[in-house]
């Protein structure tokens, strides 16, 4: 018997006259996703179909549905001609491993089909527990799995039990582009794939600050990125040195203050970068509270020297509930390898908490800003994933 | 490249593998097999058997060898296959084969006793002789030479200690650092011995367990009864071969190796910037190691910087570099500033006394530049 995917979409319903727009952008996603594979692909009324695709690649066409945002559910379906028998035959292939209570639930959008919906749904569920009386029971109100049978004019009927649900969202690129910086930590690959499920597109920028991190540091932002970038239809990681800078600051200025003049650049930077990359937004990982460069005042401070939207998608999230999604997205466990972050090195025994402005901004006074940026913006390694 | 990495592992020997490699063409056969292809394979491998307790000084009426997949294979088989009860005492200087396994015997609801060490890294008699003295002990197992510091215990002779207080005591030793680079003939009072292939210019993924014939031991790993039913799996006759032929070339000039490598241990020792650098392997230990300190600084960040002159040292254990501070090096009772900064440089009887000269400079350049950044 023939097998199918339906793909059901959901918030794309919500938009009126440019819904054309966002199905256009799901279906082109989920091509692009599945490309190289053998498909075909139709669309259909408020739903997808993949279809004549090779049995052994099942599960990687599942895996890459579950990371297309703008999906709401998919269900693996048998294919068979609107017969009475076929549709009779699938429905008792489908059901051989199951047991428990059951109902059959018919749509029957072609109309010509005899018997009626209610009617087939009754000879299914007859069939059913005369073959299989011992492990089958009828349920109509709660049962444990529900067999659908949908009947359609084309003269194709799909069967199917399980509606799984993946992640909804909507289709990537459909809000714009954006720059996430990326730490190698817990919480950034979260605040990036909650972007991509809304439906930013992203790149990645990642501070390296070599010889005082490794390449140990990079190849697990590297590695992160790329699971980020499962959901964001592929990535670009913009790797930058920040050496000097963190060398300049150490060496000129306050040592409380190390963290939050480091943010003030990385922020300048990401600003500059998104400019060149057509993005218009940067999204950070920061957590309110949760570390000394993460309180209000810290934040204050950082998002003063840009004019660009900064998006933090975690900001009022506890650290428990990032870490559980990171645990979903499977980039928890890559996070918590402890290689030495660029944070880390210089990282002062007292940072200020809540710093203030203008002393920060007397401190920073005595660096060359612009000569630094220029330095580290005019040597930027490209890794695309 | 300058390579100053070789306790973690070495470069397989180029005259080792082509020795070998009939082994994985037209003498490929399982040595279980019955027919002549077999039988051969089963005697080939026997031959590297006897090359091995010759090099230890030993004869195969008293030990055999069972061939393993690693030292930490052979160091897991010993600690776990030979008492199944009572207490087992190390010191706090071992790898992490023998020292988290008896954590896990301790997990287990055994008992398991840890041995200070002294400042060097080697164990420290007194308490230990004390300890036995005074306590039934079943089981001890330490290190031949320490990883970390080089430090070397004179294992033949704690062997005899430990005997004489209690015979009944079984007595292991890693040798994996040791073996083909520390002269050594095994006392009869050692029951069993690790080593590593790997360390010594041999193939990673092969190691062995050298036991006393008279002591019983059950296997790790069961199955189809290969090495006298004590280690199931079909053999690694490559790897095997390849580790008979570079004993070989390592015991036949392992006098001449020591002493060229001592000339380069006692370079970096001389010439490392004493402001910066603090010596923690002492003068008598294994010259193929030397554990320094840049105080204050980190030794991930010094071992990065060198690797931009093509240099490649360690930093602390490579087992074990996923923890900040050596656990080995802790244990010798140093602070967070002697810590952080620990590099560990090991030397092959190939490397060029030139190379090492070159890397103490960049080590002083590196240091001392790092120094004005972060100190």
């Amino acid at each position: 018997m023939k097998k199918a995917i339906i793909i059901r979409y959901c918030e794309i319903h919500l938009k009126g006259k440019n819904r054309g727009f966002f199905e256009k952008l799901l279906r082109e996603n989920i091509k692009k996703s599945l490309k190289g594979l053998d498909f075909t692909f139709t669309a259909m009324h408020s739903r997808y179909l993949v279809e004549d695709f090779n049995d052994c690649d099942l599960q990687i066409i599942k895996e890459k549905l579950s990371k297309i945002a703008g999906i709401h559910t998919y269900s693996e379906a048998l294919v068979v001609n609107n017969d009475l028998n076929e549709i009779t035959n699938a429905v008792l292939s489908l059901c051989d491993n199951k047991s428990g209570t059951f109902k059959v639930e018919t749509n029957r959008a072609d109309k010509t089909f005899s018997p009626n919906s209610m009617e087939t749904s009754m000879l299914l569920g007859g069939r059913l527990l005369e073959v299989y009386p011992s492990k089958l029971k009828v349920d109509v109100k709660k049962p444990s799995f529900t067999v659908y049978v949908d009947i359609r004019e084309d003269g194709k009927s799909f069967i199917y039990t399980d509606v799984i649900h993946t992640l909804s969202g909507m289709p990537v690129g459909s809000a714009g582009k954006g720059l996430l910086l990326i730490s190698g930590g817990i919480d950034s690959p979260v605040a990036g794939y909650m972007t991509c499920k809304r439906g930013m597109k992203i790149d990645c920028l990642h501070f390296h600050s070599y010889p005082y991190t490794g390449q140990a540091a990079k190849e697990k932002v590297v590695e992160l990125t790329r699971r980020v970038g499962e959901y964001n239809g592929g990535i670009n990681l913009y790797v930058v040195s920040f050496t000097k800078i963190q060398e300049e600051i150490h060496k000129k200025c306050p040592e409380e203050y190390m963290i939050t003049m480091m943010r003030r650049f990385m922020i300048r930077i990401a600003e500059r970068l998104a400019l060149k990359l057509e993005d218009q937004a940067i999204i950070t990982g920061e957590s309110l509270g949760q570390v000394a460069s993460q309180t209000i005042e810290s934040i204050t401070s950082s998002n003063s020297v840009v004019t660009m939207p900064v998006l933090r998608p975690l900001i009022m999230f506890d650290k428990n509930d990032i870490i559980d999604i990171s645990r979903k997205i499977d980039t928890y466990e890559t996070s918590i390898l402890p290689y030495e972050d660029c944070c880390t090195v210089f990282l002062p025994e007292f940072p200020a908490i809540k710093p203030n402005l203008e002393k920060v901004i007397k401190a920073e006074s005595v660096l060359d800003i612009e000569g630094l940026i220029e330095e580290a913006m005019s040597n930027i390694e490209v890794i695309k994933l | 490249m300058i390579y100053l990495d070789n306790a973690a592992t070495t470069c397989p020997s180029k005259n080792a593998l082509s020795f070998a490699d009939k082994y994985n063409y037209e003498k490929f056969f399982n040595p279980s097999a019955l027919y002549l292809g077999g039988i051969e394979a089963a005697k080939d491998i026997n031959v590297t058997r006897d090359v091995i307790l010759n090099s230890l000084g030993v004869f195969s009426k008293d030990y055999e060898v069972v061939f393993t997949s690693c030292g930490s294979e052979s160091d897991n088989t010993a600690v776990f296959c030979a008492k199944k009860r009572g207490v087992f005492l190390t010191d706090k200087g071992e790898h992490s084969a023998i020292y988290k396994s008896y954590l896990e015997l301790k997990q287990r609801g055994l008992s398991t006793v840890f041995i200070d060490l002294n400042k060097d890294g080697s164990v420290n008699q007194e308490k230990l002789f004390d300890y036995i003295k005074n306590n039934k002990v079943d089981f001890v197992s330490i290190v031949h030479v320490n990883n970390e510091t080089g430090a070397v215990n004179d294992i033949n002779f704690i062997a005899q200690k430990i005997k004489e207080i209690d015979r009944s005591i079984v007595f292991h030793s890693d040798g994996v650092q040791a073996y083909g680079k520390i002269p050594f003939v095994l006392s009869p009072y050692v029951d069993m011995y690790s080593v590593s292939a790997h360390k010594i210019n041999g193939l990673k993924g092969t190691g062995a367990l050298i036991k006393k014939k008279s002591l019983k031991i059950s296997p790790l790993i069961y199955g189809g009864g290969q090495e006298n039913g004590l280690r199931s799996g079909t053999e690694n006759v490559f790897g095997i071969k390849v580790f008979e032929y570079v004993i070989k070339e390592h015991f036949e000039n392992i006098k001449a190796n020591y002493s060229k490598v001592s000339e380069m241990n006692n370079y970096v020792r001389e010439n490392v910037d004493k402001e910066i650098f603090h010596v923690i392997s002492s003068e008598n230990a294994s010259p193929y190691v030397l554990s320094i300190s840049a105080k204050n600084l980190r030794g991930e960040v010094i071992m990065h910087s060198l690797e931009e002159y093509g240099i490649i040292v360690g930093n602390g254990s490579a087992c074990s570099s996923k923890n900040r501070f050596s656990r080995v090096i802790e244990a010798c009772g140093y602070k967070k500033e002697i810590l952080d900064g620990v590099i560990r440089l090991s030397f092959s009887h190939d490397t060029e006394l030139n190379d090492v000269m070159f890397a103490t400079q960049c080590l002083n350049v590196v240091a001392k530049k790092l120094k004005g950044i972060m100190g």
